[in-house]
């Protein structure tokens, strides 16, 4: 029980100025980056340090206190919210860099360092830490390895379960483990790093990163091109990848969306289009031109109706400023905007795109998209309204159609925003029973009190 | 009869659009200058419009935390600036703060010092100069500014190096009505706002501006009846009924001129806020929407209104072959937008050089009445402007906010930084 003692035990670990137990306070930690999920937490705790961590885990763990671990609450998937009440571990001041080094190509971070500032870090020794969810404003490290997050660049260089090499874990018991280490090839026992890399809190506290780094890309070029046809444009997708060229990044916008942004931002696009998609070539000089020209032709002869080459700089910020504003103009566009995360094979892209004008054609929403078009992942988004009951679960009803449709072409129900609240209803559908059953083990074996992120991708809570 | 909810949140109501544009994407945690220093969520444009949301669910209520929240913003607006969707935070907060004070009134000393004093000029007046006695015995004397008398006030418990109080004020030295010299044909006629800060704490700045534009051709009108802007009042403690009184005494000050002009990015961007926040009126709509279009920020009236030549902007003799950085008031830039025409008028100085410092529209920390309740917080902030001064190599920082020059002052003095502040209007000859 979360009483007074506790809270002073609380205290003596973090100082009392890191516990947080006002109303107002717990009311800031009590939602996320999605529309619907809300629960206030009892506590939040701010630690410093992987010691700290340890002792809050083991203080909850001997009360059988919930704990829910917390970035900066970026995540789409409702992934930090204490559905439990209980604890919010909050790992925002855990937020230096603690190394960054250019001859190992490494680098190690606490968990509460921001990407956009290890970004801004690495760039001044010309050093690329590829993914990059669209949250990278906000979000810190140890949550986007959590959650395995990913984004636009993931196309070519992967995603976040890619770039680990050494983590800190602080398990359920309170015990500081270490995993990995700075090395780009380990082949020390199981993978057991990948356990916890997309474990969105449930199986232990993430307390230091070993990242591995690239070069920073020396040169890019950005194109964009416009479709009548949204699964011509699905298909061109898949065309490009088969003839032999991996773009660094290929996104793409509907109509809606585009129109939108142009409301929002006017910057003269295409605003009849049916499809924009935006795509990026990046290597060494040579190697980017020869593949942005790949590029444009296979766009071309793939129906695309008009392809732009970006003159400079500015002009292409000018686009990736447009798609960035996508999640805005999606979100500002009803009152309750579901956005989903399904990921498709590429090559069955134009199947799924008109399963989804067939489900919105059926249902009566109007459907929406945006994603990452060059693996696959797109963010169809239903408008509804959450205090219109009967709407609201016709729209949920229809979401589950499109989680279905995703499967059906082989998908899968998240590409990177994870389970969390939002999909465990799904979960069962998309998984191997007996994997399931795995997992569910590994999490009894990890956190047998079940204390961390309870209520979070699984359907219930102990086995 | 009871209040009824909608009455209770009459002004957070207006800017319901603001307040449900936030769709929690936490990307204002990377640009707010507050969250950056204490990494909570209560810091940040979301934490707090959530809270405000809270409030008018009814899950919250006025406390001393929410209060204490609300007070943590310095509506820099950089939230806003970059928010994806757009969401003015700020004026949500202002508007919160306003419903709160009217539910539960000001605290001492605010009640009296912004309810009592700040609307009358002449016993403000006399009250800073008393005060600037003690100043005298108590403390090192600085360069600059005080701004306000309660600053003045809390600032002596926190050691805060505070500027000096004028032995005559600007209105005990110029006329009320300043025309060109002899010989320069009147192209124009203005109004000149001075602020408290010019008038109680830099009259010499004053003086210079009316001579500079009188030799350029303006008359200048210097009204003995104008008075604090309010910002303090209105935007910083909520407090709008007192607010609304010193609007009309402005409004009412520089009936029939054509432009007030202002040398305060705070006071301009407040004198133009009248009408977004204290119309409650169609009358005061009217006339706190026209005096919004006739307030002018000094550098925006030289370089767009006035539409001075290169060549009228030489350098004063002390600045010649000096480095020089500007820094961008938060009130210029992200509340009015002003941001090219400061930079003309400095890169038109022939004999200096001009540095652009990184960061440079980052918020100082200032905020008025925000480092009176968070110096400490203020001042962190402040030292991150210091870094970037730092890093230009140059001799003088200028700025268009005596705010901003206090906190700048005070900043680099503490970090033992030797670089001067100015006035962006002290440049020029």
């Amino acid at each position: 029980m979360i009483d007074k003692k506790f809270i002073a035990e609380l205290s003596k670990i973090v100082g009392k100025e890191a516990v947080l137990t006002s109303k107002e306070d717990l009311n800031a930690y009590s939602y996320d980056g999605t529309a619907t999920w809300v629960h206030m937490p009892d506590v939040v705790v701010l630690p410093t340090t992987a010691e700290q961590v340890s002792r809050i885990l083991k203080l909850a763990d001997d009360n059988q206190i919930p704990v829910t671990p917390r970035g900066a609450g970026t995540n789409v998937s409702g992934g930090s919210i204490p559905i439990k009440g209980g604890i919010v571990l909050c790992t925002t001041r855990m937020n230096k860099i603690l190394d960054i080094n250019k001859a190992n190509l490494t680098a190690t971070v606490e968990p509460g360092v921001v990407l956009h500032d290890l970004n801004l870090a690495l760039a001044k020794q010309s050093l690329f830490y590829p993914p990059d969810p669209q949250s990278f404003l906000g979000c810190t490290i140890g949550g986007t390895v959590a959650e395995n997050a990913g984004g636009p660049y993931c196309v070519k260089y992967g995603v976040t379960k890619q770039y680990i090499l050494g983590l800190e874990v602080v398990l359920a018991n309170g015990y500081i483990m270490k995993l990995g280490g700075v090395t780009v090839k380990n082949r020390t026992g199981y993978e057991l790093m990948m356990l916890f890399t997309g474990s969105e809190g449930t199986l232990g506290v993430i307390t230091k990163i070993t990242l591995k780094l690239i070069p920073m890309p020396l040169a890019n070029k950005t194109m964009m091109a416009v479709f009548d046809d949204i699964a011509v444009g699905g298909q061109a997708v898949s065309n490009i990848l088969a003839s032999g060229v991996v773009p660094a990044k290929i996104e793409f916008v509907d109509n809606f969306i585009l129109r939108r942004i142009e409301e929002m931002t006017p910057m003269g696009l295409p605003v009849e289009a049916k499809a924009l998609m935006l795509l990026q070539a990046d290597g060494s000089p040579a190697a980017v031109e020869a593949e942005a020209q790949q590029i444009v032709d296979v766009l071309k002869k793939s129906g695309a109706k008009e392809v732009r080459v970006a003159k400079d700089a500015d002009e292409a910020m000018k686009y990736w400023k447009m798609r960035s504003a996508g999640f805005a103009a999606t979100y500002g566009a009803a009152h309750t905007v579901l956005s989903e995360d399904v990921a498709v094979p590429r090559d069955r892209l134009a199947d799924f795109i008109h399963k989804l004008e067939e489900i919105s054609a059926r249902t009566g929403f109007f459907i929406c998209y945006l994603g990452h078009a060059g693996d696959g992942n797109l963010h169809p988004s239903i408008f509804t309204d959450i205090r219109n009951k009967e709407e609201f679960t016709r729209a949920q009803q229809a979401m589950e159609e499109i989680f279905e449709a995703a499967l059906s072409v082989g998908g899968v129900l998240s590409g990177e925003h994870g389970i969390g609240l939002e999909k465990q209803r799904f979960l069962k559908k998309a998984m191997d029973p007996v994997a399931l059953s795995l997992m569910r083990k590994i999490k009894g074996i990890l956190d047998p009190n079940h204390i961390l992120n309870p209520g979070k991708v699984w359907e219930e809570e102990k086995v | 009869m009871a209040k009824t909810k909608q009455d209770r949140y009459e002004q957070i109501k207006r800017f319901e659009g603001d307040l449900g544009q936030c769709m929690k994407c936490g990307f204002c945690t990377f640009w707010c200058p507050v969250y950056q220093e204490e990494r909570v969520e209560p810091s940040v444009a979301r934490g707090k419009n959530m809270m405000i949301r809270g409030l008018l669910a009814g899950d919250l209520d006025y406390t001393k935390e929410y209060a204490s929240r609300l007070n943590k913003c310095t509506l820099c607006m950089t939230c806003t600036a970059n928010c994806p969707a757009k969401a003015n935070i700020p004026n949500v907060i202002v508007a919160a703060r306003a419903d709160a004070v009217k539910a539960r009134g000001l605290k001492f000393p605010y009640n009296i010092a912004y309810r009592w004093l700040l609307p009358r000029r002449t016993l403000f007046g006399r009250v800073v100069r008393f005060a600037s006695w003690f100043q005298g015995i108590f403390l090192p004397k600085t360069e600059g500014t005080i701004r306000h008398l309660s600053m003045f006030l809390s600032a002596l418990g926190k050691g805060r190096n505070i500027p000096q109080i004028a032995p005559r004020f600007l209105r005990e030295i110029v006329p009320v009505v300043n025309r060109p010299p002899e010989g320069v044909k009147t192209v124009m006629r203005v109004g000149y706002f001075t602020g408290c800060m010019t008038d109680f704490t830099m009259p010499e700045l004053g003086k210079h501006i009316i001579d500079f534009l009188t030799r350029n051709g303006v008359e200048v009108i210097v009204p003995r009846e104008q008075g604090c802007c309010g910002a303090p009042v209105f935007l910083g403690a909520g407090d709008f009924d007192t607010g609304r009184k010193m609007a009309d005494t402005n409004v009412k000050a520089f009936e029939g001129l054509d432009y007030v002009i202002s040398d305060c990015a705070t006071c301009t961007s407040s004198l133009k806020d009248y009408a977004k926040f204290l119309a409650d009126t169609p009358e005061r709509e009217k006339a706190y929407t026209s005096f919004k279009e006739k307030v002018k920020d000094i550098s925006q009236f030289l370089v767009d209104v006035l539409k001075l030549p290169a060549s009228a902007y030489q350098a004063a003799p002390a600045v010649k072959g000096k480095k020089v950085t500007w820094h961008d008031p938060c009130h210029l830039n992200r509340h009015l937008g002003i941001t090219s025409q400061p930079r003309q008028i400095i890169k038109s100085i022939p004999d200096i050089e001009y540095i652009e410092m990184p960061n440079a529209d980052r918020c100082c920390g200032m905020a008025g009445s925000f480092s009176l309740y968070y110096y400490d917080l203020s001042k962190q902030i402040a030292d991150k402007k210091v870094e970037a001064i730092k890093s230009t190599g140059a001799d003088i920082v200028v700025t268009s906010c005596p705010g901003c020059e206090i906190q700048l002052i005070d900043s680099l003095l503490r970090n033992k930084v030797p670089v001067k502040v100015m006035h962006i209007m002290e440049l020029l000859a």
